[in-house]
């Protein structure tokens, strides 16, 4: 029972952070071959080498600094990628935590995301990476609500707000044909939430790096490994709600889930490297008056198809 | 016990965390006052940074509140949905359109500018 309930499931949420983490990097790193942009070094082994490079490094300081907050914040994004992980379903029966309020605990790792990376760039007591923070809580409490309104979405048809239930109700159709609108708009979600590519306004470049400009060495390490976590988190949650999770002939449910978590994360890192980064005071504009509404017509629409 | 899972994996990744920033949680060794000086593309900083900052963006915080209050409603209304059919469709419709008028009420006051 220990092992069923308990190291069973830590052990499936740790190894697919770590893969997962490892994954991400890699196929950031091969995409960017792909595209013909500079690349150091073979994709598969400079992530590796970058991690250990970080752990050697000494951590830079700034004048005093908020030190718990400073060192906690990576940890705790890390912690919300971990609690995004433990919801998804691998099959019917491996599922690390199966809650009956699955999709608000996500809401709420989205919702508590803004808080830490706030945290992350207020505690380093500089300039920078505070506009980092401040931009970034605006990005945050924008995205929030579309996210919630696709996700109540998909809670319609599966009378439920239960992951495995969710995927449960997608046995004849997925809910990413039944609600086209859904992924599409879940997918900038994601990009909000680990600020990623065209969304990255909390650690973007004309900041110098934003809210880690002033990190490195092992928090770094930590942050860095927290933000491709939370990317693999999202991933889970995007497949498990839009692409049918562990649903698919012929192969076992687990392996069509990281498949399907493959083509989100390659989605989502092809957007990173494709699409400029937008500029944080049309973003709000753009949340708020486009995207929102089109939320609520999806929702409309998940609903009449519910009905139906 | 599903919640005591999800402690422990908390638990589990908090300790993993610490683990990997060990050596400077434990002892920082502390660089010259000028290298700690924060970052400003080669000035130096005559405040604080936490002093005062005009976040322009309140007005739009506020708006959220509306509509996180009214995310409350939609979960259980959610589960309920398909049972209570288009009378629940209804509902939440007109809800919905009362909020959505606010929307463009802030759009029209200038509320999503960052000026």
């Amino acid at each position: 029972m220990i092992w069923e309930q308990l190291v069973l499931p830590t052990l499936t949420v740790l190894l697919a952070l770590g893969i997962g983490a490892y994954a991400v990097a890699v196929l950031d790193r091969l995409i960017a071959g792909a595209l013909g942009l500079s690349r150091a070094g073979s994709a598969w082994l400079a992530p590796l080498a970058r991690g250990a490079w970080l752990l050697t490094q000494s951590a830079n300081v700034t004048e005093a600094p908020d030190w718990q907050a400073w060192r906690l914040a990576p940890l705790l994004y890390l912690m919300l990628a971990a609690v995004g992980l433990a919801l998804v379903p691998w099959s019917a029966s491996l599922v690390a935590t199966d809650l009956a309020t699955s999709v608000v605990l996500w809401g709420s790792v989205e919702a508590l995301a803004t808080v830490v990376i706030f945290l992350h760039g207020w505690s380093a007591n500089a300039p920078l990476a505070l506009i980092g923070a401040y931009r970034y809580v605006a990005l945050g409490l924008s995205y929030i609500l579309i996210s919630m309104f696709v996700l109540i979405g998909v809670a319609l048809p599966a009378e439920s707000l239960q992951f495995t239930q969710v995927v449960a109700s997608q046995a004849e159709l997925w809910n990413v044909i039944r609600q086209p609108l859904g992924l599409p708009l879940f997918l900038i979600v994601g990009l909000g939430v680990s600020f990623w590519g065209p969304l990255n306004l909390a650690d973007s470049t004309d900041l110098a790096g934003g809210t880690a400009s002033e990190v490195s060495g092992p928090p770094r390490l930590a942050w860095n490994l927290a933000r491709a976590a939370m990317l693999v988190a999202f991933s889970g949650v995007a497949a498990t709600v839009f692409l049918g999770g562990w649903l698919g002939p012929w192969l076992p449910g687990p392996l069509w889930l990281v498949l399907k978590m493959f083509a989100v994360l390659l989605a989502l890192l092809l957007a990173g490297r494709l699409l400029p980064r937008l500029s944080p005071e049309r973003c709000v504009t753009l949340m708020w008056v486009v995207l929102l509404p089109l939320s609520f017509v999806d929702l409309v629409w998940a609903g009449l198809e519910a009905l139906l | 016990m599903e919640l005591l899972t999800l402690f422990i994996i908390m638990l589990v990744i908090l300790c993993a965390g610490l683990a990997v920033q060990w050596p400077t949680v434990r002892r920082q060794s502390l660089p010259t006052y000028p290298q700690r000086a924060p970052f400003l593309g080669g000035g130096l900083p005559d405040t604080h940074a936490w002093n005062r900052y005009h976040v322009r963006y309140y007005p739009m915080t506020l708006l959220l509140i509306a509509f996180e209050m009214e995310m409350m409603f939609m979960y259980p209304w959610a589960v309920v949905f398909v049972e209570k059919g288009m009378m629940a469709m209804m509902e939440m419709g007109m809800f919905l359109a009362i909020l959505s008028v606010g929307i463009v009420y802030a759009w029209r006051e200038g509320v999503f500018r960052w000026q």
